[in-house]
Order: structure tokens, then sequence, then C-alpha cells
């Protein structure tokens, strides 16, 4: 539990953060080791494959194609455009609002539920490799045509348009 | 399960045709894979009984049903699409393989028997559309659409996933029986999870078939995307989209009716009022059709609320009647754009006159969307109006027939600049090419045929 605790009180702290700085760069970098210490948990809960797919796609792709985005369109600056204090106010209420959802969801819900608790081993790449491969086959193969689609796509929008004759 | 084979080979085999240089192949190939296509939907009817595939699909007949009215509608718009997208770019065989695949999408969310089924066809139909809607790379507009239909599409589609999740932790199965047989299982102790589960989904549903509140993507990109593809966002997309809706909330959700009806309630005459008031505002007659997709999809969640024997019957009848409507409609403007440059109602002056076929052709259609007896459009609120009616939802029939009323008088208002106006650019007629003229032929008829013998279509389900 000690292991816990101290990797919940980092996620915190890099989230809070995340927030604080005014440097976007090093807010990018904050939200890194904050995901970063979502994988400790995910091992934590023995979920072996979400850690490492949080770890590659999140932790590694995403947030780097952040901070590409972020210098490419320069904005490496301590600036902040939406300084109204009405901006502020009405975000304040805002996310009180949903803290207090939150918390009236957590005093509802049933620690024992048995699909939240239940199986501790169902994280592990084998069995979900079981799952995948043999009740959700279908679904599995038919996402590929999402792919080809996205794949596509990507090729379509970026090449360049070529006019014959 | 043939034809969504059938159509994902299809898409693969045009994008060779594009690589090999075979343009003129590319429209009839994709026809005769339609028609195959359609030929295993017709030779399954009456057949599927249980679901297959460890119950991911279950091809019944209401499944079948709304997957024939997908390929017949996308069928029709991809005759208009000869001449069209060769004017856009070089890529046609892209465009092709990318329609299909977002049909394949369409029929998934038709026929799906497990929640991962819904969100995986829901995903293929939408990510094809964000590409499409884009096509035109050097337009501002459609850059503008595809952006915002991306942008809302993927944060709708978390609400979507986040519901789907929220109801598997309260019933610990994706499977639709299964969902159903724990809310029978437990009239009174339903997990808190359950209940957010219901609501996410019913956003993520209800921004995917455009109803206010989350209607704000529809006109822009509706406006922005090129016609045709506005043709097969506001058909084929839509009635898939309400297919799964209703199968959700019909066959699932229908024990807890008590719960959602009223959230359902309060959103139709959201919906009704804002796509009628604001489509009555419009001087171009492309955003009008927009506005009006809105309302129309406030209409069909009639059929939701009154879940009865005939709420399946009526929806198809109404997507039916609506489709047809809207390809007639989107014919037309794609006709009249292209030889006076312009999609406001100004441009159709005159059009009685030089254009007799055409002008008729847009009356029937414009009529069937205000549902007037003896078209399409009238059989298909008449049945909603009537569901309704039966459950004691007066308030709402009241104002649904007020807003009924405002329909008419837009709709109406591009067949007064037909027939009453003179032409401003003398006595130019519209260039009608053949394939047009046959989509044409064709709209007109079915929808005068459902008018007129409604029952082809009601005794289907």
């Amino acid at each position: 539990m000690g292991i816990f605790y101290f990797v919940a009180f980092l996620s915190i702290f890099f989230a809070l953060m995340t927030i604080f700085t005014k440097n976007p760069v090093h807010s990018v970098l904050y939200l890194v080791i904050t995901f970063f210490t979502f994988t400790i948990h995910y091992i934590l809960l023995n979920a072996q494959f979400l850690a490492v797919v949080n770890f590659i796609v999140y932790m590694g792709a995403i947030m780097v194609l952040f901070l590409f985005v972020l210098m490419l369109l320069n904005l490496n600056k301590d600036t902040e455009p939406m300084k109204s204090t009405v901006v502020k106010v009405m975000g304040a209420i805002a996310g009180m609002c949903l803290l207090a959802t939150f918390l009236g969801a957590f005093r509802v819900l049933e620690g024992q539920n048995e699909f939240v608790t239940g199986n501790t081993d169902v994280g592990l790449v084998k069995n979900l490799g079981k799952v995948l491969f043999d009740e959700f086959l279908l679904p599995f193969e038919l996402s590929s045509i999402l792919l080809l689609t996205a794949m596509v796509g990507a090729i379509l929008l970026a090449k360049k348009e070529t006019k014959e004759g | 399960m043939g034809a969504i084979i059938t159509l994902s080979l299809l898409g693969i085999l045009v994008l060779y045709l594009g690589l090999y240089k075979a343009k003129s192949l590319l429209l009839p190939v994709t026809m005769l894979g339609l028609v195959v296509a359609l030929g295993f939907e017709i030779s399954a009817w009456n057949k599927g009984v249980s679901p297959i595939y460890n119950g991911m699909v279950l091809f019944d007949n209401f499944a079948l049903a709304f997957s024939i009215l997908c390929i017949v509608i996308t069928g029709l718009i991809l005759f208009l699409s000869k001449e069209y997208f060769r004017a856009i770019s070089n890529n046609v065989a892209e465009y092709y393989c990318l329609i299909l695949f977002s049909l394949t999408g369409a029929l998934m969310v038709c026929s799906y028997h497990n929640l991962a089924m819904l969100f995986i066809g829901i995903e293929v139909m939408s990510v094809a559309l964000y590409i499409l809607v884009g096509i035109r790379k050097t337009d501002f507009a459609s850059n503008e659409a595809a952006l915002k239909y991306f942008l809302m599409g993927a944060f709708s589609t978390g609400f979507l996933l986040f519901g789907i999740t929220l109801l598997y932790g309260a019933t610990g199965t994706f499977d639709i029986t299964g969902i159903k047989n724990y809310l029978i299982d437990n009239p009174t102790a339903l997990s808190p999870l359950f209940y957010g589960g219901i609501l996410l989904l019913l956003v993520g549903l209800l921004f995917k078939v455009g109803a206010a509140p989350f209607h704000f993507w529809t006109p822009d990109v509706y406006d922005g995307a090129p016609i045709l593809i506005t043709s097969y966002m506001s058909t084929v997309v839509k009635v898939a989209s309400f297919a799964g809706f209703i199968k959700l909330f019909s066959y699932v959700f229908s024990p807890l009716q008590d719960f959602w009806t009223p959230i359902l309630l309060l959103i139709i005459v959201i919906t009704l009022f804002v796509g009628n008031i604001t489509a009555l505002m419009q001087s171009s007659f492309k955003r009008m059709l927009a506005y009006s997709s809105i309302s129309h999809a406030g209409y069909m969640l009639f059929a939701i609320i009154s879940l009865g024997a005939n709420a399946n019957s009526s929806i198809l009848t109404y997507g039916f009647a609506y489709s047809l409507a809207s390809v007639a409609a989107f014919a037309g403007l794609i006709l009249v754009k292209r030889s006076h440059g312009s999609d406001q109602f100004v441009a159709f002056d005159g059009l009685g006159k030089t254009n007799p076929l055409l002008a008729l052709v847009i009356t029937v259609s414009m009529l069937s969307l205000a549902g007037i007896p003896l078209t399409a459009g009238f059989i298909g609120k008449f049945m909603l109006f009537r569901s309704a009616m039966a459950d004691y939802h007066i308030i709402l029939l009241a104002l649904a027939v007020v807003n009924a009323a405002i329909g008419v008088y837009y709709y109406l208002r591009v067949v007064v600049h037909m027939y009453f106006y003179p032409s401003i650019t003398g006595e130019d007629t519209v260039a009608v090419p053949t394939s047009f003229n046959v989509v044409l032929i064709l709209t007109l008829l079915l929808t005068v045929l459902i008018g007129i013998y409604p029952n082809c279509v009601i005794s289907l389900l």
C-alpha cells in the first residue's frame, strides 16, 4: 500500500504542476511525468497490457506530438491569452461542479462490485489475447477497416493534388 | 454478413482500380458490388433468428431492412457522382472507397448485437466521413467543416465510449441481451453506474443524429461539405444512426422508459423549434436543408419515446421518405449550382419554365419533406404522430404540428421561387445529364408510390 500512496502523491503533484507552470513546454513535460505515474499504477493493478499501451502510445507518441505542435506553432513563451476574471470564475465553478459530481458518484459506488474488483488476472496480455481472438474476433477483424480508412484518408489529405491534362 | 464482407472487399478492389488508372471502371464495379451486397441482404431475409459470431451481430429483418435502405440510397447517390468527383480532384477511386467503407460501418450499426460492434461501426462510419467532408482541400469552408466535424465527432465518441464502459461496469457484459436480462432481473436495485451509462450513451447518439442541443456542428458541416457528401451524411448516416439508436432503446432500455422519456421529450421539443425556426431564416437552399435535417431528427425521435409495435416500421418509412426526398433535393441543388454557381433560393428562379421536369421533382421532394398527403413524407409523419398520440403525448403533438406548419412555409419558398419568379439568367436551361434524370425520376416514382401505397414499406417490419 505504501507504494500506491507514494505514486498517487506523485500523480497529483505533477498534475498540479502541469496546471500551475506558465511555460507550455514545461507543462507538457509535467504531463508526460503524470502519465508515467499512471503507468506505474497500471502495473500495480496487474494490468500489463494497459501499462505498455499507456507507455508507448500516450506517453510516447501523443505527448511528443504535443511538444512538436507547441514548437512548430512557436507557443513556447510564457503567455496566457485568457486572463479575464469571468473566465477564471466560470472555470472555478465548473471545476467545483465536476468535483461535487465525482464525490457524489464515489459515495454511491459499491466498492465490492465484482466486475470492478473481480478477476485480477484479466489485464495480463495472455488473457486479453484469449478474449480478443475468441469472443471478440469479429470486431477485432472489422477494426482493420477502420485502420485502412484512416490510412487512406491520411494519404489522401496529405498528398499534393496533381492535375493531369 | 455477406454484405459487410462484400462491401469491405469492394472498397479494396476500388482502391486497386484507382492504382491501375482504370477510372471508367470505377462506377460500374462499385454499382455491381452494391447490387451483390443487396442480393446478400435480400437472400438473408427471414433467416436471421439468433445472433451469430459469439453474439456479435444479428441479421434479423429489422437490421436487413435498414441495411437495404442504406445500400439503395448509397447507390442512388453514387449514381450522381460520375462527373461530380472528377471536378473536385483526381483521386476519384479513394472517394468511392471511403464511401463504401462508411457504408460498411453503417451496416454494422444497423446489425450490431454487442456494444463493441456498435462502437466500431460508428467509428468506421464517421472516420471515413471526416475525410470526405474535407476533400476540397483548397476550399476554406470545406476545411473548416472537416476540422469541426472531426473535433466534435471525436468528443462525442468519447461520451459514447464512456457510456458503454459504465454499462459494462454495472452489468459485466457488452451483449445487448445480457444488459436487457440484467435490467429485467434487477428491476429496483440498479447500479448507479447504469444511469450514468444511459445518459452518456444518449449524448453520444444524439450527437450522431444531430439533435439539439448537440446540433451545433450540423449547419456548418453540411454547408461546407461537398453537396454529394452532404446528401450522403444527411441520409445514410442519419438513418443508420437512428437504426442503432432505436434498437438500443426499444430492445434494451425499454424497462427504464420512465427514466429517459422526460429527457428525450425535452430534447425533441428543443430540436423541433431550433431546427424549424432557424431554417425559416435561411436564404441558402443548402443551409435550409441542413437546418431542416435537424428538425427531421426531432420527428424521428418520436418513434423512440413512443415505443410500440409500430415504432420500427414507422421509423423505416420516415427514413425512406426523408432519404428519397433529400437525395432528389440535393441532386437538384447540384445541377442548379453547377449552372448558376449559387445555392441561394434566387438561383432557383424561373426553373419551372426552363426545366419543368427538374422543377417538378424538386417540388414533389419539398412536399414530401413538408409532409403533404400523397407523398411518402406524409405517411412517415402520420405514422410517427399516430404512435405519439397513442401514448397521450398531446402537448408534444401540438408543438409538432405547429412545427410542421412552419416547415411547410420554408419548403414552399423554393417552390414559389421556381414557379412564380422570372428567371434571372433569361431562358438558359439547366443541363441535366442522363444519370441525374434516372435518379430524379426514380426518387419521384418511389416517393409517390410510398405515398399512395404505403403498405409496401410498412408491411416489411
